[in-house]
């Protein structure tokens, strides 16, 4: 964090321009905050919703792309129960060959070598820690590292790495996994990135 | 053998339950023991400072 600590706010570089972001709502909260979210949160609005800061977000969405390039593409598993994540977490693991584990995660998945659809991963990426409770206690569990899409009202138990967005939100939650998608491929090395945003989106 | 502590609060880390990756900034390693972890408490990488989760 030292690193960007003293870059003043018009100076910095956006992976893609702010306005993007804004428009996609990366930035909405909650009305509800934790104390570990807090240092992730820009603003109050007059509605009480908390505004994230999203210049916290580009960095960590950068943080977590280094993160995920260390490990080999087929020992990440990227899971989603909600609705709105299933297909920018589908589309997050062809694009960079590594699971994803949609819609209902089986209890034993991570911690069952009975099971037919028992897997090991070396890194967990979760999209909602409040919905994927189960995925993140098994990794706990295991001994498995967890990066985690965090809004202001999420607890970060469990968690290692904490990636600020709104995570509730069908445009968000492409953003998001596109960005992360792009900047994970371009940290090992391959510049070839044929998608665009609109095909991580969720049909409505 | 050599041992493992946590980055947190500098237990000693022995058999399973806790969990290695290396730094979001650099290429060092961090450990973080199962009750930091549980209760999300904040680590930081000695090589470069980064604070997480």
């Amino acid at each position: 964090m030292k690193k960007y600590e003293n870059v003043r706010e018009s100076d910095y570089e956006y992976l893609i321009p702010a306005d993007e972001y804004l428009a996609s709502g990366v930035h909405i909260g909650t009305q509800i905050k934790t104390r570990e979210m807090k240092k992730f949160i820009y603003r109050v609005r007059n509605d009480g919703l908390y505004v994230l800061d999203i210049q916290k977000t580009d960095e960590r969405i950068r943080m977590a792309a280094k993160m995920l390039s260390k490990y080999p593409p087929d020992r990440i598993l990227a899971v989603s129960a909600r609705q709105y994540g299933q297909k920018p977490a589908k589309m997050f693991a062809r694009a960079i060959g590594a699971s994803a584990v949609v819609d209902r995660f089986i209890p034993g998945t991570l911690t069952n070598p009975a099971l037919k659809n028992y897997m090991e991963p070396d890194i967990v990426l979760v999209t909602d820690p409040a919905i994927d409770t189960q995925a993140v206690t098994e990794a706990s569990n295991v001994g498995i590292p967890v990066i985690a899409l965090c809004d202001t009202n999420n607890s970060i138990s469990d968690v290692d790495l904490v990636i600020p967005t709104n995570n509730k939100g069908r445009k968000a939650l492409a953003l998001i996994y596109w960005l992360l998608t792009k900047q994970t491929l371009k940290e090992m090395g391959k510049d070839e990135f044929p998608y665009t945003v609109e095909d991580f989106e969720a049909d409505l | 053998m050599e041992v493992k502590i946590c980055s947190t609060c500098g237990a000693n880390l022995l058999g399973t339950g806790y969990v290695m990756f290396p730094c979001p900034e650099c290429e060092s390693e961090i450990y973080r023991c199962f009750k930091c972890r549980k209760l999300g408490n904040s680590y930081v990488c000695e090589k470069c400072g980064f604070e997480g989760p």
